[in-house]
């Protein structure tokens, strides 16, 4: 059953990077360095945008529920962009192929780690939704699923250069954890290639922090 | 339930790379469709800014910055374009980072109260609508219309 989850995974992935085409991610030629720390994990991501559509990345993340790792080459595709005068929609695909192991006490060995989702957004100055999932084939580290959906507003409108605040309240679904559905309130603030967001989930007492920079 | 879940999203997740297929039609379709449109645009989204406004044009006219005022006493040429989704100053960054890069570009200039990319070319210099189309493009965004000389500055009668 995993090597059939696994394929489906990997066929998805294959089938995207033969999609991969139209928007960047990020403008081409440029580099992203993006932290993530949720209420399960920590990740890095460092990626680079080779074509208008495509970004490729190298990723490590650390579960810290699980003790385990997992280090992976991660390419994000932007299937759809939606433009407007005043909006702006975003559909990506994302995935990872790499290896899982134990950190910690942990003692399992290398693994196969295998990932795939959907990002979606759609965004104006002053209201942000967005919509993400992904589910992991680890070995005997993890089989998950999670999905998290994100709403928010802009107190106020910034002008170019300016420091950009939001106020966002994440819900995270995550079937395999006791605490299924949690719920985080977030502050973002954004300043030229600087994006900052640090936010506390109420269900479980834990923080979050996540920041971006491009260049 | 759990397998239910998982058989979803990738179902879903398929459908949507097949549905990806015909993005490059789309945008090509919308671009032709938004250069036409574009007036409607600009006159429900535009005049925000404090340093920029309508001229005789239904655009914005010209944002004017330090740089911006510089390169124009230079004798650059200046150019307005219109641009369809710039909503965060990631979208300004990226249109900075690659006009920049040209040497065509005295000074540029992203503002994000008139959706409009502001650049004055050094003297001499000039650069196609379907250039600044193309490093949109590249920039992740699209333009609806471009205006120069005095349509750019609003002065244009």
């Amino acid at each position: 059953m995993i090597a059939v989850r696994s394929a489906l995974i990997l066929t998805l992935g294959c089938i995207a990077t033969m999609a991969a085409v139209g928007r960047p991610v990020s403008y081409v030629g440029g580099w992203t360095v993006i932290e993530e720390s949720d209420r399960q994990s920590s990740s890095a991501l460092v990626h680079y945008t080779p074509a208008p559509s495509l970004s490729l990345g190298i990723k490590t993340e650390i579960n810290r529920d699980s003790d385990f790792a997992i280090h992976s080459a991660h390419p994000t595709f932007l299937a759809k962009r939606w433009f407007g005068a005043d909006y702006q929609g975003n559909l990506y695909f994302h995935g990872g192929l790499g290896i899982a192991s134990g950190i910690n006490d942990n003692p399992g060995s290398d693994q196969m780690a295998i990932y795939g989702g959907v990002m979606a957004d759609w965004e104006t100055r002053s209201l942000f939704v967005g919509y993400r999932n992904r589910y992991l084939e680890a070995g005997d580290y993890a089989s998950q699923f999670m999905q998290a959906f994100r709403t928010g507003f802009a107190p106020y409108v910034g002008a170019s250069g300016d420091l950009h605040t939001w106020l966002m309240l994440e819900i995270d679904h995550r079937p395999s954890d006791p605490d299924s559905v949690t719920a985080t309130p977030l502050v973002r603030f954004f300043k030229g290639p600087l994006l900052v967001e640090a936010g506390y989930n109420l269900t479980v007492n834990q923080p979050l922090f996540n920041f971006t920079y491009r260049f | 339930m759990n397998l239910l879940i998982k058989t979803m999203v990738m179902i879903t997740a398929l459908c949507l790379c097949l549905f990806t297929n015909a993005q490059e039609y789309d945008h090509e379709d919308h671009a032709t469709h938004d250069m036409h449109e574009h007036h409607d645009h600009q006159e429900a989204d535009s005049g925000q800014a404090a340093d920029a406004g309508h001229g005789a044009t239904d655009g914005p006219i010209l944002t004017r910055t330090q740089d911006i005022d510089s390169a124009l006493a230079q004798g650059g040429e200046p150019i307005v374009a219109d641009v369809l989704g710039v909503v965060c100053d990631f979208c300004a960054l990226a249109m900075n980072k690659i006009f920049s890069k040209r040497e065509e570009v005295a000074a540029i200039y992203v503002d994000l109260d008139t959706k409009a990319l502001n650049l004055v070319l050094v003297p001499g210099a000039s650069m196609s609508d379907q250039t600044i189309a193309d490093l949109a493009v590249q920039a992740g965004y699209r333009i609806a219309d471009v205006r120069r000389g005095d349509e750019a500055l609003g002065t244009a009668t």
